[in-house]
């Protein structure tokens, strides 16, 4: 086989497998490089939500974007990826959340999210007949936010590759990256087999960080654990992905192909560093919060918990770039969104490697940008 | 019994021809095949199956067995129900 590609992806979760096949399909061969099996990282321990309700126009579009692409990927992968439009509602409890969701819900709509709405405890209690609107304002409701699988996704994605003539290495750790006069010529394997090509894209989310310093490329990607579980399979009872931003809330929702609840929140305080070891707090805490919205659930047995990393910015938003190194770029950085902004920002990130021009989408993720402002819709 | 009646998940009714073509497809840990077939993932997470699987892996790719990568064991042992766990003290 040979050991050059005109593109080398590090990284085999869905930011990195959805960026090599938009090259692929655009006629670049890849050769994609994972530490460990595809999924292992973050992607494979994501809850499957995919949502539109953003609060910057850039990422709501490319969130409609990357739902499009959902609808379209059993045909696209030839993979059934388990999509399913179940929509997503946003609680607020209090008057500050309510004001902020009605001004959140104006950007998007103006950023052509039509179908997200504000809904009152009432058409709530409508959407979810078995919410306890107990000091319940109303939320912010989009149907056509869903859910898929993330295992069929990336799985998906890198069969692709493969097809199209590229190359998928599983349990090959990058553990150098070749350069010559300020241009990226390759990269390295630990057993130290090497690949050459002109362009190495950094896509190893929570590990962006190592993988940019190998170039000499700070990245800043800070790896945070966030833990998470899921019950066995019950009866589909048609309910959108619930998020409850109180202290002592979180989001879960229930997989339409098999009837799992799945769910997960945000710890406090964070929890910084790689570590994927669960805890008995949450193992707890998760099913007090979700019997608090949804006593109906009581019965409902947890069969498996675990833990994964958000790869976080400063500001909340992803980075998608070149670098001070010719032909070596970063897309990383998606804040616990990727599994939901990969096949957008993959086929953006795509195009900008291929062609240098940037997505007007993806203008705001710069390597180099203040990261000032923050993303608050997590 | 033909391969594709043969049950190895019997929680998640993955059959024998399933595991085989997740084998044939790239997979080389019982993590992988779990991830492609769902083989594990259901109510007893892998109690009966994994060593199934293992030993397809064995067999088919000249594995040893003291060298397999095992899956992750997680907690509950057992499934256990929401309310038991939200009455449960941290």
């Amino acid at each position: 086989m040979s050991n050059t590609s005109d593109a080398i992806i590090i990284g085999g979760g869905i930011v990195g497998a959805a960026t090599g096949y938009y090259l692929a399909k655009a006629g670049l061969t890849v050769a994609l490089f994972e530490r460990e099996f595809l999924g292992s990282g973050s992607t494979g321990r994501c809850i499957g939500g995919v949502r539109q309700q953003f609060t910057s126009p850039g990422s709501i579009r490319l969130m409609m974007e990357s739902v499009r692409h959902y609808r379209d990927m059993e045909q696209e992968l030839g993979a059934d990826v388990h999509w399913h439009a179940g929509g997503y509602l946003f609680l607020a409890h209090d008057e500050a959340n309510q004001q902020a969701f009605l001004a959140n819900i104006a950007v998007q709509q103006a950023a052509g999210l039509k179908d997200v709405r504000w809904v009152n405890a009432a058409e709530a209690k409508r959407i979810v007949p078995d919410l306890d609107t107990a000091g319940l304002l109303g939320g912010a409701y989009c149907s056509s936010d869903g859910q898929a699988y993330p295992f069929a996704v990336v799985n998906g994605y890198a069969g692709r590759i493969k097809q199209l003539g590229g190359r998928v290495a599983t349990f090959s750790e990058v553990v150098a990256i070749l350069q010559e006069g300020g241009r990226v010529k390759g990269i390295r394997v630990g057993g130290g087999h090497e690949h050459y090509s002109n362009i190495v894209i950094n896509c190893a989310g929570p590990w962006a960080k190592d993988v940019g310093r190998l170039a000499g490329i700070e990245v800043p990607v800070e790896p945070e654990r966030h833990e998470a579980l899921i019950t066995e399979g019950v009866e589909h009872m048609n309910m959108p992905m619930l998020v409850d931003y109180r202290a002592d809330g979180g989001y879960f929702q229930q997989y339409k192909h098999n009837g799992q609840f799945i769910g997960c929140y945000t710890p406090d305080p964070l929890v910084p560093g790689l570590s994927c070891d669960s805890s008995f707090e949450f193992l707890t805490q998760m099913p007090r919060r979700m019997l608090k919205l949804v006593p109906a659930l009581a019965e409902v047995k947890v069969i498996r918990q675990w833990a994964g990393s958000y790869e976080m910015t400063p500001d909340g938003n992803p980075i998608v770039d070149r670098t001070e190194l010719d032909g070596f770029f970063v897309v990383a950085g998606m804040c616990g969104h990727g599994f939901m902004l990969g096949p957008a920002v993959g086929r953006a990130a795509a195009d900008f490697v291929r062609t240098g021009d940037r997505d007007p989408n993806i203008a705001e993720f710069g390597l180099r940008r203040a990261f000032g402002s923050r993303e608050a819709m997590k | 019994m033909a391969t594709k009646e043969l049950i190895i998940c019997r929680c998640e009714d993955v059959t024998e021809a399933e595991v085989l073509a997740a084998i044939g497809q790239g997979a080389t840990t019982a993590d992988e095949v779990k991830r492609l077939t769902r083989a594990g993932m259901g109510h007893c997470q892998g109690r009966t199956c994994r060593r199934l699987v293992n030993q397809m892996l064995a067999r088919n790719l000249g594995q040893k067995p003291e060298d397999q990568r095992q899956v992750t064991q997680r907690a509950p042992l057992q499934p256990i129900s929401l309310k038991v766990l939200a009455e449960s003290s941290d």
